[in-house]
C-alpha cells in the first residue's frame, strides 16, 4: 500500500531545489543550457499542473530529479526523431551538446571536468553527478536513475575510475 | 552525505555546482516560461497531430495506389514451361477422378503391343 501523498507547497519546494535541479537538468542534457532550461520548464509544468504527482514514497528531491531525468530523456528522443524528420512545426532541435558560451564561462578546472565527464557513458555520468555534485547517497542516486543499487554501485565505481584516469591523463 | 572519501573529485564537482548555481535562470523566469509553454502546448500538439494525420493519409493513399497497380490474379494463372510435356502421364485422368461402376474412363492406346 502506498503512503498518503503529503501536503506540500510545490512552489516553495521548487524554489529551494531550483539551482540543484538546474544543475541536474544540465547534466541530463549533456551541458546544453537551452535544452536544460527547456527540460526544467517542462518538468516544473508537469509538477505544477499535476501530471507528475509526488506520492511521498521518496524524498521530494529524488522524485523531482526523476521527473527532470525522465523529461530530459523524452526531449532527447524527440530531438533524435526530429533530426530524421524535418518537421519544422515541432520546434527547434536541441543537439544535447554543451553550448560554447556556457563552456567559455567556466573556469579551467571545471571545463576539464565537464570535458572528461562528456566522454563517460551516460549512466556513469549521471550517477557520478548525483553522488558528487548533488551529494546524494548511491541508493538515492539509484532511485533517481531508475536502476538497482548494485547497478548504480557498478556505474559509480567504473565511472569514478574512468574519471580519475581522464583527469590524471589531462595536460596540466 | 556521500558514501565515499574522494575529496578531490568532490571539490571539483562542488566548484562546478557553484558555477552552475551562479548561471541558473531565475526561478520566476522559469515559472513564467513554463506557464507560457502551457499556453502554447495545445497548439503545437494540434499541429503535430495534423502533420501526423497528413503523413498517415499519404502513406495510406500510396499503399492503395500501389495495390491497384499490381495484378492480383497471379495465383490463377498457370505458367506453361517448354518442358511441361515431360510431366504429362498417359491416362493421368485416373489420378484425378473417382472410378465408377459401368463407366469406362480408360482409353486404351490400340497401337500399344
Amino acid at each position: 500500500m502506498s503512503p498518503e501523498a503529503p501536503e506540500l507547497d510545490l512552489e516553495q519546494e521548487l524554489d529551494q531545489l531550483h539551482s540543484a535541479a538546474f544543475g541536474w537538468a544540465l547534466a541530463c542534457c549533456g551541458g546544453d543550457r537551452a535544452a536544460a532550461e527547456d527540460a526544467l520548464q517542462a518538468s516544473y509544468l508537469k509538477v505544477l499542473d499535476g501530471r507528475a504527482r509526488f506520492d511521498g514514497r521518496a524524498t521530494f528531491r529524488t522524485w523531482l530529479f526523476s521527473v527532470v531525468r525522465y523529461t530530459a530523456a523524452g526531449q532527447r528522443r524527440r530531438a533524435a526523431l526530429r533530426r530524421w524528420l524535418p518537421l519544422a512545426v515541432l520546434g527547434a532541435t536541441p543537439d544535447g551538446r554543451p553550448d560554447a558560451a556556457t563552456e567559455l564561462a567556466r573556469a579551467d578546472g571545471t571545463r576539464r571536468l565537464t570535458a572528461a565527464l562528456a566522454t563517460l557513458p551516460r549512466r556513469q555520468r549521471e550517477v557520478l553527478h548525483l553522488v558528487f555534485y548533488q551529494d546524494l547517497t548511491i541508493a538515492e542516486a539509484a532511485e533517481v536513475a531508475g536502476v538497482s543499487l548494485g547497478t548504480a554501485r557498478t556505474h559509480y565505481e567504473r565511472g569514478k575510475a574512468a574519471l580519475r584516469k581522464l583527469l590524471k591523463d589531462e595536460p596540466a | 552525505m556521500t558514501e565515499h572519501n574522494d575529496r578531490d573529485l568532490g571539490e571539483r564537482f562542488h566548484a562546478l555546482r557553484r558555477e552552475d548555481a551562479a548561471a541558473a535562470p531565475a526561478l520566476h523566469a522559469t515559472f513564467a516560461a513554463a506557464r507560457a509553454r502551457a499556453a502554447t502546448t495545445p497548439r503545437r500538439r494540434t499541429l503535430a497531430l495534423g502533420a501526423a494525420a497528413i503523413v498517415l493519409a499519404g502513406v495510406a493513399l500510396a499503399l492503395l495506389l500501389a495495390r491497384r497497380a499490381v495484378p492480383t490474379g497471379l495465383a490463377t494463372v498457370r505458367l506453361r514451361t517448354p518442358t511441361d510435356f515431360l510431366l504429362a502421364l498417359p491416362n493421368e485422368d485416373l489420378l484425378r477422378t473417382v472410378p465408377e461402376l459401368g463407366r469406362v474412363t480408360i482409353t486404351l492406346d490400340r497401337r500399344t503391343p
